[in-house]
């Protein structure tokens, strides 16, 4: 599914700042890993590469047989919606839309009809345990639930592949041990799924463990 | 499309103080253009109104004292026009002379059965209805069979005839006694504007004896379309005058000379200055308004960046993002310009209800076409608006957007 071959990346400066080192990586279909590591080890980095929210410099990085390099804005942005479904710490819901309007939206960009859009948001919603929420905006949900409603945005598109961010850090060890649950249930379907976090717990919870060390791959695992 | 109306008033919605201020800003803008361009259409009406082609083809001629000695004449003569002028101009001036009138103006005794006044009276051609804006207020003018057959009919003022009939209707079809001769009231007009009494010019040549001077010239021209024509048919005319009066024809104060057609060109091109300054003043508000648009655009793509960035990352294009910036821009400055457009008209629909009925201001009132032209301003303004913010929002990475708390 996800690919890695002699990565690197650097971020310029005065002291240019090489963040990635020729990073091999493969994950295969159906996969659930973690991504762990010190902060500054490069891991949000290559979370972001992951993504094709950023760039790199050289190597090759390849998701579900397409070729993710030098792409332009048009075309990262729809692979990123039909592709990847992103979970972040910190929800990243937009506060004036409610859970339906927001699990629904990246099929806005895809242009579906509402209609259809709503259906397939209330199906993800209701998944998630949500259906009773659909109406309430993030502001009137416990962050269990917000978590719950990205990942249910994050599941929308029907996307290769799920890339978490520290989707933990933000809440308590219980509500932290249902999101994880959550994840475990998606991939026990199918799903592949990516965790970056500094949680052992969590890294705990997934089948693999990638541990990053100032932007090399650390352990023999990979 | 309808989805995108849906997000702008999402939007709009969620931030009503600042969508009232920017919107109140661009609708006082259009508020001021429509009214400002409104109320030029209002002097303007009231101008064309007040000319037609019979009263602005028209120069007329005074008699005025010399300053220039001349062919053996002292200076400080009085120069009296005469009735033959008419024809001398007519003949001294084919293609440009379409007719020539005269008015003369003198004071006598009107007496009814219970009053006598001493007033004022001129003896005109029919034209004098139109060209001293006669408003009857009973019976008729005079008219060209009252000239043709030198009849004794006379138009009063409405004062004067309340004076000697107690009450202006009872005038009508009475008799007077004036210049010691019977005369027939067929008119009685109003209004402040001049308060003489009319008879036909011919009636008053014929009873006053051989008596040939005039007060005024009228000359209707033909043939004229610029300023300079006017200006030249003015010259061949008094040049025509003056050497039937022997006065140098450089001589500027022995003749006064009302040129209404020169004046009323130089008027139009006045009121075409006035329209072009009302749309720069109007332009310039509005553009104040549409400052205030982008800036708050501005702001609001600043605010938003995390949200632009969330977008992004769940697979919105740069452009969709441009296009709902720039969607909302324009949402914002035609909903608010609307409004500014329909108080303006309300305004001048009032300002037409109380005043719109007065000589210098009549009607003012913009046309559809006017208000559809601002409309296309507007809506380009509001693109203008709102791009330079839209550009700045998609500049934006989605990482460092998301970075954005």
């Amino acid at each position: 599914m996800i690919k890695l071959q002699a990565l690197n990346k650097t971020y310029p400066g005065v002291v240019p700042l090489h963040v990635l080192k020729d990073i091999n990586l493969e994950i295969r279909k159906g996969e659930l890993v973690s991504i762990m590591g010190a902060s500054g080890s490069g891991k949000s980095t290559l979370l972001n590469i992951l993504g094709i929210l950023d760039n790199y410099d050289s190597g090759e990085y390849w998701l579900d047989g397409v070729l993710i390099k030098d792409l332009g804005e048009n075309r990262s942005a729809d692979l990123r919606n039909r592709m990847i479904g992103f979970v972040f710490q910190s929800f990243n819901l937009i506060s004036y839309k409610n859970a339906l309007e927001n699990v629904a939206l990246p099929l806005f960009y895809q242009g579906v009809s509402r209609r259809k859009r709503n259906a397939l948001a209330m199906e993800q919603l209701e998944r998630m345990g949500l259906a009773d929420r659909a109406h309430h905006l993030p502001g009137e949900l416990s962050g269990g639930q917000k978590q719950r409603v990205a990942i249910a945005r994050a599941l929308v598109t029907n996307p290769s592949i799920i890339l978490a961010d520290e989707p933990t850090g933000a809440l308590d060890s219980h509500t932290s041990k249902e999101v994880t649950e959550v994840f475990r249930r998606l991939n026990d379907d199918g799903m592949t799924i990516v965790i970056v976090t500094h949680d052992p717990g969590v890294g705990a919870a997934t089948n693999r463990i990638i541990r990053i060390v100032d932007g090399e791959i650390a352990n023999g695992n990979a | 499309m309808l989805d995108l109306f849906r997000e702008i008033g999402q939007t709009l919605r969620n931030n009503r103080l600042r969508t009232a201020l920017t919107g109140f800003s661009v609708a006082w803008g259009i508020f001021m253009l429509i009214v400002l361009l409104g109320a030029a259409r209002g002097v303007r009406n009231a101008f064309e109104e007040r000319s037609s082609a019979e009263t602005t083809n028209l120069i007329s001629f005074w008699g005025g004292r010399t300053t220039i000695p001349y062919k053996g004449y002292k200076d400080g003569r009085f120069i009296s026009l005469k009735n033959g002028d008419m024809e001398g101009l007519k003949h001294d001036n084919p293609g440009i002379v379409a007719d020539a009138g005269a008015e003369v103006n003198m004071n006598h005794v009107i007496s009814s059965n219970r009053e006598s006044v001493n007033t004022g009276f001129t003896a005109v051609f029919p034209r004098a209805a139109a060209l001293d804006r006669v408003e009857m207020l009973y019976g008729r003018f005079v008219n060209s069979r009252d000239i043709d057959n030198n009849r004794r009919v006379m138009v009063l003022h409405e004062n004067n005839a309340k004076q000697l009939f107690g009450n202006a209707e009872d005038a009508l079809g009475k008799t007077v006694r004036c210049m010691g001769l019977g005369w027939t009231v067929v008119g009685v007009y109003g209004g402040q504007r001049g308060r003489t009494n009319y008879m036909p010019y011919t009636t008053y040549k014929v009873l006053s004896g051989n008596d040939d001077e005039v007060s005024e010239l009228q000359v209707h021209l033909e043939g004229l379309r610029t300023e300079a024509d006017g200006e030249a048919a003015e010259e061949a005319l008094r040049a025509t005058l003056a050497r039937r009066h022997e006065f140098s024809p450089e001589d500027k104060s022995a003749l006064w000379t009302w040129n209404r057609f020169t004046s009323s060109i130089r008027v139009g091109k006045s009121q075409n200055y006035l329209t072009i300054a009302v749309w720069v003043i109007g332009i310039l508000t509005l553009l104040s308004g549409i400052v205030g648009v982008s800036n708050i655009m501005f702001v609001s793509v600043r605010e938003r960046t995390h949200e632009i960035g969330i977008r992004r990352a769940i697979g919105a294009r740069p452009r969709s993002i441009l296009t709902q910036v720039i969607a909302e821009s324009i949402a914002v400055t035609s909903l608010f310009g609307y409004a500014g457009i329909v108080a303006g008209m309300a305004l001048l629909q009032l300002l037409d209800m109380a005043i719109g009925n007065s000589d210098d201001f009549r009607h003012p009132t913009v046309d559809i076409s006017i208000a559809l032209q601002v409309m296309i301003a507007l809506v380009i303004a509001g693109t203008l608006a709102g791009l330079f913010p839209a550009l700045k929002a998609i500049k934006v990475k989605p990482v460092e957007a998301l970075r954005d708390e």
